[in-house]
This record gives structure tokens, C-alpha cells and sequence, in this order.
């Protein structure tokens, strides 16, 4: 290309850096209220206990557990799009590719918050860092929580430097392309980056291998958190389709996320000429997959428990049929597969305002798939003398609203910080094909021959 | 001086000047090219070149796998504690422990190896021009014999360039 | 010889009296909820008596069940607590670590007998019932998970007592509060490693059954009951 698009490309992807509108001081002002305010509903509720939420017993677990599988389902958005479409190489994954690992990054670190806030004693969560104390005491790596902590420290680990790594090419850019203070502070942060072919070069090759290392964390971290449910002898907690169950539904959640957030930043940031109709046409088609593969999970485990008939599971399973969950089960059914599938299915409705739709739905009905999971099998376990229900406090309304606020609000920030667009990703796209050694010269012969 | 380079505007001069230098019998490793963005579909590229980096993220890997296996099986049974009539040394949850950490072994060996083979962080001062971010190619040749530098300045011209840069 | 402390509950006798709760809450200091925390399900008993009618009006049959921590030899309660607050003991039972819980709950979700409770506030009591509290148990803060301990503190007075006078422990001689309050003796305890104890006899009896058995937690009460 030449050097008037690239300049161009520049300045469009930096414009957003430069020049903050008054809309973004007003977000900021009031995401940040909202999430003074959880902040502050948290400190109430850990000085005066769990109980100014509407736990009780026996169901110990609800909204704060929601929200925590919620996040962490969300944040496998960056795994599909920046991981896998990376090592199939499809390249309209380029522009997209920031946006959704941002997303991955900021829901771990929010999801991760929750099993602190739900904790009875949260001052004493240090305990699951396995860590030699002083009375050699260490945590118990039997409990699905204890993987927990591995898990999510591994994904954020292997997540933030993925997000971090292909930065550093860009703040060489801005150092050179920004003034003043922004110019020194990207001075910093691009540690000196020059651009030589050997550092391209071992660039590429570490994201490929970052990208192949990170899809079995990002598999296994969800695994886990469903683990968290499958582990114990809870009516239908205790099924074995719940790891596959939840890693489909994240993946799912995760691309309905990043579609909202694209169509936002398109419009937000007058970015029309970047994140074009295709992209959302093809995130469309893989929201269809994954809507037909969630549909497909939930019945499977629907069917194989009706037919099983144990008591306890039945229980549970009316009570969310027919029963006081049904509304929100019939809900969430509307949520996650009616409304999406004619939308994504049908090419004329799938344009970027349909693809927002079905993804704005399917966000709603993914977080009452995690709440229908946690409380009906707690609300009805084996002994029908410690059946009981559950109802939301404001502390906990406060709490969650808190969090969409402050994903809503990091990625903000940091689309003002750092160009949501991969600026050098977005450039290579427009290159020609790679040229290729004699070996794979040889190998594309082997790869496209006709056989006799 | 420490280098002499030209700021091409378009990749396929900056190739030829590259083939140019090669002819000039200016060594490989003095020849530095400095782009905003990889080109792979340029032969200066050096896309061809091996990279150690899978068995590097392997060897993390295996690292990972031996620091989970020891800090499971240490921690275990240092307190032998017995829970739901488990074993003390419970291999099935402790494949989960040796998995995350042999990914976690092989993404940080991956980092690791990246930062030292690139040279980042760097406060030493390296040959590089502003230009370059606004879409152009440096061609450099570092440290270059004195005689030589009106020959290699005449090379950079013939290969399409106006301006020529000496850093001293 | 080492003890395998076990129950056995007869529901034939069992009356539901519901002395056994209440000499429960005495003796292990359990909080004091309220009206208005008891109705939002915030209030703990270690031991509860549950109530079951069958039939209809007149022909109505009430069955009571006294339900405590079952001490699972197979605990699901066990694994899963991340900081092995819920832990077994060499005899046999299941010891709740109160310094050691953080208050993740999910040994009280694990929980199919849901006898495990969350100290939702810190325990409150008003003057003068500060003065009953029993100093041979501590009072667990907010953010802790208790249940029934089967009266350790009873155990360890008692075998404290026949190691210093050089013997064993005696059969019925340990009475956890619940047996002790019994007035039909429908509870037993004693040390099922002995096959001539009351409560191995009883374990052994063809009324005999276990809560829950199915689910493969190997609990180690009895529930004494004819079915005919």
C-alpha cells in the first residue's frame, strides 16, 4: 500500500488517542459512579457479612457465582478470534483481533474478583496461592477450587502478555507519531522496539506459539470453573457433560460479546472503514454454530436426565420446566436460540444490527443460563425438608451492575490508551501472499496436487 | 560512523537496494532492515530462517510439567491429610495441576525467549528514523568502513532514493 | 486400639421432641438468629428433626428424622474444601477447622444432608444468655462454616479422663448432648471398631439403613427404622 493509505490508517486508528469527545469524559464520569458505588456496596458487605445478601441456607451459592462463571465464560471471546482464527489463518480476523483479546483480558480480571467477594472471610483469600507458610500448611489440590486458582492465573497470565506482546510494535508508532507527554510514555512502553526484520520475525513465531499454548488453557480453565459444579453430588450439578457444556457456552457468550463491542466501537469511534459488514456477517455465522451447539448440549442433558427419572434430578428438573423458574428458563431458551437463529440464519437479516440483537439476547440469556445452573439444584437438593428459594438483595444487584460498568469503563480507558485496532496487523493484511522457501514451495505442490 | 541508511518508499525498491548491497559483497549481517509492519511476501524479510522457538516453549513446558508434579506431590505429603477417603497423593486432580502449569511453563518460556532473542527491553541506541512509522523502509548498514561509504551512498541511489542518512 | 466414632438413631422411638436441638445450641454455643434472620433461612441447627406427613386427614402419619453431620467416610464435604478446613480425622471423623475456613461453601453445597451452616453475621447474644455459653467449644465468627462436631469436646473430656485413670473408654460412657437429652434413647453413640458396643449392634440390625446410601457417601449413622 502506499504511503498515503498508511498515513492515513495512522491517523484514523490514532485519531481516537488524540482527541477524547466530551461523550467520553461524560462515560467515563458515569461508569465510574457505578462502579464507586459497588465498590462501596462490597465494603458494606464485608464489614457487616454475607448477611446483607440473599443467600441463605441451603442455597449458599447465587448471583456473585453467576456473575464469576458469567466473566469467565465472556472472557474466552479473545481465544476463538485471536488464537484459533490465527492458527487457521484466516485473515479477516485482523482487525478483530485487539478488540476481543481486550475483552478476554478485562473479563478475567473482573471475573476473577468474584470468588473474593463471595468469600465469608474475603481478607483471608491469600490462602489459595499456594505458598510456603509457616506452618507448612498448604492448599488442598483436590479441590476444584484450588484449580481454579491455577487455571485463571495461567489464562490471565498467558492472556494479558498475548495482549501485551503485539502492543509494543504499535507504541513504537505512537512514540513516533505523538507529541509531548504521550510521546515520552510510549518512549517507555515500546521498550525500544526498532523493527528489524529479525525482531518481526520473532515476533510472529512467538504469537504462533503463545496462540497454539493458549486454546487448551482457555479450554481447560472453563472446564474447571464447570468443575467447581460437577465435583459434588449436588442433583443435576453432578453431570459429565458439564465440561464440554460450559466451554461451548463461553465461546458462545464470548463472540455475542465481542460483536456488541465491535458494533459499539464502530460507531463510537468512526471506525466504518475498518470493521466492514463482513466481519460481522462471519462472527454471525460462528454465533449461528455456537447457538445450534448450545441448544444441542442443553437438550442432550435435558433428555438424558428426563430419562434417567432419579427423583432428586427430577426435582430440579420440573422446578426449572414447570416450575417457579420456569419463567426465567423459558427466557432464557427465547434468549439463546429463538430470537438468535432466524437473525444469524438468514443472510438478509444478518447485518450488523441483527448480528448486535442476537448478541445483545444472547449476553442476557447466557448470564440466566449460569444463574439457572447454580440455584434450582441448590434450592432443591436430595432432602425435600431443606427445599427453599432464593431472592436477590440489592447488594448484590449493586455488585453486578458494578462489574458491567467496569468492563464497559476499562474498555474505555483503554481504547483511549492503545489503538483497538492492531495497527501493524491491520497493515500486513493488506500485504500480498508470503513468499515462500524452496521446502514450502515443495510442500503447497504436495498440498494442492491432483491426484490420478 | 555507526550507520548509513536510505528510506525507501515502496518495498520493491528497498529490495533491490538490498540485492544491490549483496552484489557490493556488503555481508548479510551488517545489511538491517527496519519496516513499520512484517513484510513477508519480500525476500529481505528473512522469513526463511530457523527459530528455536517451539523447542523453547517445549523445554518451558517440560519445566512446568516437573514443577507441578513436585508441588503437588510435596504439598501432599507434607500434611497428610485425608479428605472424602481420597488417597494423600491424588493423581487425578493432580493431572489438572501438571497441565496448567506445563502450559504456564512454556507460555513464559515463550516470553522469555522472545524479550532476550529481540533485545527488548533496550537502553542502548539503536539505528532507527521517525520516517519509518509513516509507512517507509530503512535499508541500514551498520558500522561501515570509511572507503566505502560513497560507494554504498551511490548504491542507495541507484535504487531509487533521494534522501541518504549518515548516523554518526 | 483406635476409635471409629459412630451413631445410631432409632426412628421408632424418636418422638420429635426436639430436645436433642436444643441441647445442641447449649452445648456448642450456636448462634442466635432471630425472627426476621430465621425466616430468610440464616438460622443453623447442628442436629434438626425433620417432619414429614403422610396421608391425608384422619388417617395422617407424621414421621420425624433427626438429621446431624453423618460424618461421611467418604465425604463429599471433604475434597472440595480448598484450605482442608473440612477435613477427617483418624477416628473417623469429620473436623471442621474454624481458623482454617475461608467461607467458600462449597463443602456446604457438597453437602446432600445440607447439615453444614454459614455464620452469615457475627453471633450476636443478648443479656444475660452470654452467661450460658460453654467454654470447652469456641464461638465461630461471620464467614465460618460449623455443623455438628458429634460433641469432640465430650470425646476428647472423656478419653482425656480414661487415659489418666489408665482404661478404656467405656461403652455409653461419651454422650454427645443430643443422646444425653434423649428422653426415649433413641440416640446412640459410641465406637463402631468395637463389635459389642450398643451402637455396633445397632448398626448391624435389619431395621437398619443409611440416609442417602445410594450416593455413595458411607456415612456412619444408622437410622433404625420397621418397614412393615
Amino acid at each position: 500500500m502506499d504511503l498515503k493509505t498508511e498515513q492515513k490508517i495512522n491517523d484514523d486508528l490514532l485519531r481516537p488517542l488524540r482527541h477524547p469527545s466530551g461523550w467520553f469524559y461524560l462515560l467515563v464520569a458515569v461508569l465510574g459512579t457505578s462502579l464507586l458505588m459497588g465498590v462501596g456496596s462490597w465494603l458494606y458487605q464485608m464489614s457487616n457479612g454475607l448477611v446483607v445478601a440473599g443467600l441463605r441456607w441451603p442455597v449458599f451459592w447465587a448471583v456473585y457465582i453467576t456473575n464469576f462463571v458469567f466473566w469467565i465464560g465472556i472472557s474466552h471471546a479473545g481465544k476463538l478470534i485471536s488464537a484459533i482464527l490465527l492458527l487457521v489463518n484466516a485473515t479477516w480476523r485482523r482487525p478483530v483481533t485487539r478488540c476481543a483479546e481486550v475483552i478476554t483480558v478485562f473479563a478475567l480480571m473482573i471475573g476473577a474478583l468474584f470468588p473474593i467477594i463471595h468469600l465469608g472471610r474475603p481478607w483471608l483469600f491469600f490462602w489459595l496461592i499456594p505458598y510456603p507458610s509457616e506452618r507448612q500448611i498448604w492448599p488442598n489440590l483436590r479441590s476444584p477450587l484450588a484449580w481454579d486458582f491455577f487455571a485463571i492465573s495461567t489464562y490471565l497470565t498467558g492472556s494479558t502478555l498475548f495482549l501485551l506482546l503485539p502492543i509494543i510494535p504499535d507504541c513504537a508508532l505512537m512514540r513516533d507519531q505523538m507529541t509531548g507527554w504521550r510521546r515520552r510514555i510510549y518512549g517507555v512502553l515500546a521498550l525500544g522496539w526498532q523493527g528489524t526484520t529479525k525482531q518481526w520475525h520473532r515476533l510472529e513465531a512467538a504469537m504462533q506459539v503463545m496462540a497454539i499454548a493458549i486454546v487448551p488453557v482457555a479450554v481447560s480453565v472453563h472446564t474447571i470453573v464447570s468443575f467447581d459444579f460437577s465435583m459434588s453430588p449436588v442433583p443435576m450439578w453432578h453431570s459429565t457433560v458439564f465440561g464440554p457444556y460450559f466451554v461451548a457456552g463461553a465461546i458462545f457468550s464470548g463472540i455475542a460479546a465481542l460483536i456488541v463491542a465491535m458494533a459499539v466501537l464502530r460507531k463510537a469511534l468512526h471506525l466504518e472503514e475498518y470493521l466492514h459488514p463482513v466481519h460481522f456477517q462471519n462472527l454471525g455465522k460462528l454465533l449461528l454454530l455456537m447457538s445450534l451447539l448450545w441448544g444441542y448440549f442443553t437438550f442432550a442433558e435435558r433428555l438424558t436426565t428426563w430419562y434417567g427419572n432419579a427423583p432428586a434430578e427430577m426435582a430440579v428438573f420440573w422446578e426449572t420446566q414447570t416450575g417457579s423458574y420456569a419463567p426465567l428458563f423459558w427466557t432464557m431458551v427465547f434468549c439463546n436460540f429463538v430470537i438468535p437463529f432466524p437473525i444469524l440464519a438468514i443472510k438478509r437479516l444478518r447485518t450488523i444490527t441483527g448480528c448486535v440483537i442476537a448478541s445483545s439476547t444472547i449476553v442476557a440469556g447466557m448470564w440466566l443460563e449460569r444463574f439457572l445452573i447454580v440455584v434450582p439444584s441448590l434450592a432443591r437438593k436430595n432432602l425435600p425438608y431443606t427445599w427453599s428459594y432464593y431472592r436477590p438483595q440489592p447488594v448484590e444487584i449493586m455488585i453486578t451492575i458494578a462489574t458491567f460498568a467496569a468492563m464497559v469503563l476499562l474498555y474505555t480507558l483503554f481504547s483511549k490508551a492503545v489503538p483497538i485496532i492492531s495497527i501493524w496487523e491491520l497493515k500486513v493484511g493488506g500485504h500480498a501472499q508470503p513468499l515462500l522457501t524452496a521446502e514450502e514451495e515443495e510442500e503447497q505442490r504436495a498440498l494442492w496436487r491432483v491426484r490420478p | 560512523m555507526k550507520a548509513i541508511y536510505g528510506l525507501y518508499s515502496n518495498p520493491d525498491s528497498a529490495q533491490r537496494a538490498v540485492n544491490e548491497l549483496r552484489r557490493q559483497g556488503v555481508p548479510d549481517g551488517s545489511i538491517t532492515v527496519i519496516t513499520s509492519q512484517p513484510y513477508e511476501e519480500y525476500e529481505f524479510s528473512r522469513r526463511y530462517k530457523q527459530t528455536w522457538i517451539f523447542w523453547i516453549a517445549a523445554g518451558g513446558g517440560a519445566l512446568g510439567l516437573t514443577g507441578g508434579l513436585t508441588l503437588a506431590y510435596l504439598t501432599e505429603t507434607l500434611w497428610p491429610i485425608v479428605t472424602g477417603g481420597m488417597p494423600i497423593v491424588a493423581w487425578w486432580p493432580n493431572i489438572i495441576i501438571m497441565f496448567e502449569l506445563t502450559m504456564l511453563g512454556s507460555i513464559l518460556a515463550t516470553v522469555v525467549s522472545l524479550m532476550v532473542t529481540t533485545e527488548l527491553p533496550t537502553m542502548r541506541s539503536h539505528v532507527y528514523d521517525a520516517e519509518v512509522s509513516q509507512g517507509k523502509i530503512m535499508v541500514a548498514v551498520e558500522e561501515p568502513v570509511d572507503e566505502d561509504v560513497a560507494k554504498l551512498e551511490r548504491t542507495f541511489r541507484t535504487s531509487g532514493i533521494q534522501e541518504i542518512k549518515r548516523v554518526v | 486400639m483406635t476409635h471409629r466414632w459412630g451413631m445410631a438413631v432409632d426412628l421408632d422411638r424418636c418422638t420429635g421432641c426436639e430436645a436433642c436441638v436444643t441441647a445442641c445450641r447449649t452445648e456448642n454455643n450456636i448462634r442466635i438468629a432471630g425472627p426476621e434472620q430465621s425466616a430468610k433461612g440464616r438460622s443453623i441447627a447442628w442436629i434438626r428433626v425433620e417432619r414429614y406427613y403422610e396421608g391425608e386427614f384422619p388417617d395422617v402419619r407424621v414421621k420425624f428424622r433427626p438429621v446431624m453431620c453423618q460424618h461421611c467416610d467418604a465425604a463429599p464435604c471433604e475434597p472440595v474444601c480448598p484450605t482442608y478446613a473440612s477435613h477427617h480425622t483418624e477416628e473417623g471423623l469429620n473436623a471442621q477447622v474454624y481458623n482454617r475456613c475461608i467461607g467458600t461453601r462449597y463443602c456446604a453445597n457438597a453437602c446432600p444432608y445440607n447439615v453444614r451452616f454459614f455464620n452469615f453475621g457475627n453471633p450476636v447474644w443478648d443479656r444475660p444468655l452470654e452467661l450460658s455459653l460453654n467454654p470447652d467449644v469456641s464461638v465461630r465468627e461471620v464467614g465460618v462454616v460449623e455443623k455438628c462436631t458429634f460433641c469432640v469436646q465430650r470425646i476428647t473430656a472423656v478419653k482425656d479422663q480414661a487415659k489418666a485413670e489408665n482404661r478404656e473408654v467405656k461403652d455409653g460412657e461419651i454422650k454427645p448432648a443430643c443422646v444425653q437429652s434423649c428422653p426415649t434413647s433413641a440416640l446412640v453413640f459410641g465406637d463402631l471398631n468395637d463389635p459389642e458396643n450398643e451402637v455396633s449392634r445397632l448398626s448391624r440390625s435389619s431395621r437398619g439403613t443409611k440416609l442417602l446410601g445410594d450416593l455413595g457417601t458411607l456415612p456412619k449413622v444408622t437410622y433404625l427404622q420397621k418397614v412393615l
